[in-house]
């Protein structure tokens, strides 16, 4: 400390100097016209590759700083893919026909959620409540059955596949003769139509269709062919075995079937 | 620093800065529109201030000094930062002109005190130094380093001869 005051005393001349010399560079910059404008000029001319310079080596403080802000900024980007988006656009079919009266509406969904393959299979479709989802409503997808909605939050719904082991379903033949379809957990290709019966004719590759009798789906929907009947015996019931139309565990889209008439067939329903 | 040098250093301040506002500020020539000759006789008080003074004191005063005439001359900063400068490079002026047995502490600057020729080589070194502190200040950029050049080159004699003139006639021992 001593020294250090001893040479600040020693270099006073040097420090009185200084001091004065930068306030009168100061003084002349601020006060003088034509100085004022070399010393714009000169800053101009020479302070951006300088600042240019000084902002390169001193760029590693910023990374932090620079850091937060691309991860920001790559969460915004994320959240606009179009993998993130729900789909607010709305597609239901339905026509006016004065013969016709509309009974059922369908709204296309996109499957965002399945579970793993399993004995109950379920899956998620990113409609819900919102836009007139109920439980119960059934959904079809491409050339076949998908399942049966089981549970509804305002924009998604979760599906109970036709392969899960407690969906059932009213499905017939073209003869009017039906049956409970049911899978039994095995072959994802295969579920099996139950309570037929036995005295129905019934022939490989007969097409079994739904019945609309639970007012789940439309009546006359193709769900698939039939493979092998079994009957059984004491029961004047046979088994067939249906292979599926399309295969639900590759589902990607559905339509989600609204009865319109559902209010109305329930009071039938509730009456004793 | 005596009572006598001190009001003789005060006397100086204000009438060189008088001297130089009111009359030397006014002469300037040159040609082809430009001025190349000025006349500067303020650094005459930086230059006569007593040997003993505190380095950082004469820089100061120099500084105040410097700073006034701006005020009247609408340059500011100028010649305040010139005769700075000029008051920071005394003591080296002094070194490079010392006599073999030293300086007479006590003494000011002066014919008498220096000798005639150690005083005028004394005030043309300073000048030197002033001059060019000043019209690089002015031009504030070495782009007109023959400008710088010229000017001071010009100046130079024309002050010397005025300050020789001021020192023989006032011819101060203090």
């Amino acid at each position: 400390m001593g020294r250090l005051l001893r040479i600040l005393i020693n270099s006073s001349g040097l420090f009185t100097f200084a001091v004065l010399q930068l306030l009168c560079l100061y003084l002349i910059v601020n006060h003088n016209d034509s100085q004022r404008r070399i010393w714009a000029e000169t800053k101009s001319v020479y302070g951006s590759s300088a600042s240019e310079f000084i902002a390169d080596k001193l760029a590693f403080l910023d990374v932090a700083r620079e850091n937060e802000i691309l991860r920001r900024e790559n969460a915004a980007l994320l959240a606009r893919i179009p993998g993130s988006g729900y789909n607010t656009s709305v597609d239901t079919a339905s026509f006016q026909d004065s013969m016709l009266q509309q009974r059922f509406t369908y709204l296309a969904s996109r499957v965002v959620n399945k579970s793993p393959y399993g004995p109950y299979n379920t899956l998620v479709i990113d409609r819900g409540a919102n836009l007139g989802v109920e439980r119960g409503q059934g959904v079809v997808a491409d050339g076949g059955l998908l399942g049966i909605v089981s549970e509804v939050t305002p924009r998604h719904a979760r599906v109970l596949s036709i392969l899960h082991l407690d969906t059932r379903i009213s499905a017939g033949l073209d003869n009017q003769a039906f049956g409970t379809l049911r899978w039994d957990g095995r072959d994802p290709r295969r579920v099996t139509l139950t309570d037929v019966p036995d005295y129905v004719p019934v022939a490989p590759n007969d097409t079994i269709f739904t019945t609309g009798y639970s007012n789940v789906f439309p009546t006359g929907l193709p769900i698939g062919t039939v493979e092998s009947s079994e009957p059984l015996p004491g029961t004047g019931s046979q088994d067939l075995t249906v292979v599926l139309l399309n295969d639900p565990l590759m589902a990607g889209n559905g339509y989600i079937v609204r009865d319109l008439f559902k209010d109305e067939l329930d009071q039938l329903n509730t009456v004793k | 620093m005596t009572s006598t040098a001190l009001v003789n250093s005060a006397l100086r301040f204000v009438g060189l800065l008088l001297l130089q506002v009111f009359i030397f500020n006014q002469v300037a020539w040159g040609w082809g529109g430009r001025d190349y000759l000025f006349v500067f006789v303020y650094p005459l008080f930086v230059a006569m201030l007593p040997l003993r003074t505190p380095r950082p004191l004469v820089i100061l005063l120099g500084f105040l000094l410097g700073l006034s005439i701006d005020f009247f001359s609408e340059t500011l900063g100028l010649h305040a930062g010139a005769l700075t400068f000029t008051a920071y490079c005394r003591p080296l002026v002094l070194r490079i002109l010392e006599p073999r047995d030293g300086y007479n502490i006590k003494t000011t600057p002066s014919v008498a005190g220096l000798g005639t020729g150690r005083m005028f080589r004394y005030l043309g070194l300073l000048l030197l130094a002033h001059l060019s502190a000043f019209f690089l200040l002015q031009a504030f950029s070495l782009v007109f380093a023959a400008d710088i050049l010229l000017k001071t080159v010009f100046s130079l004699p024309a002050s010397l001869v005025v300050m020789a003139v001021l020192v023989l006639i006032f011819n101060p021992k203090a």
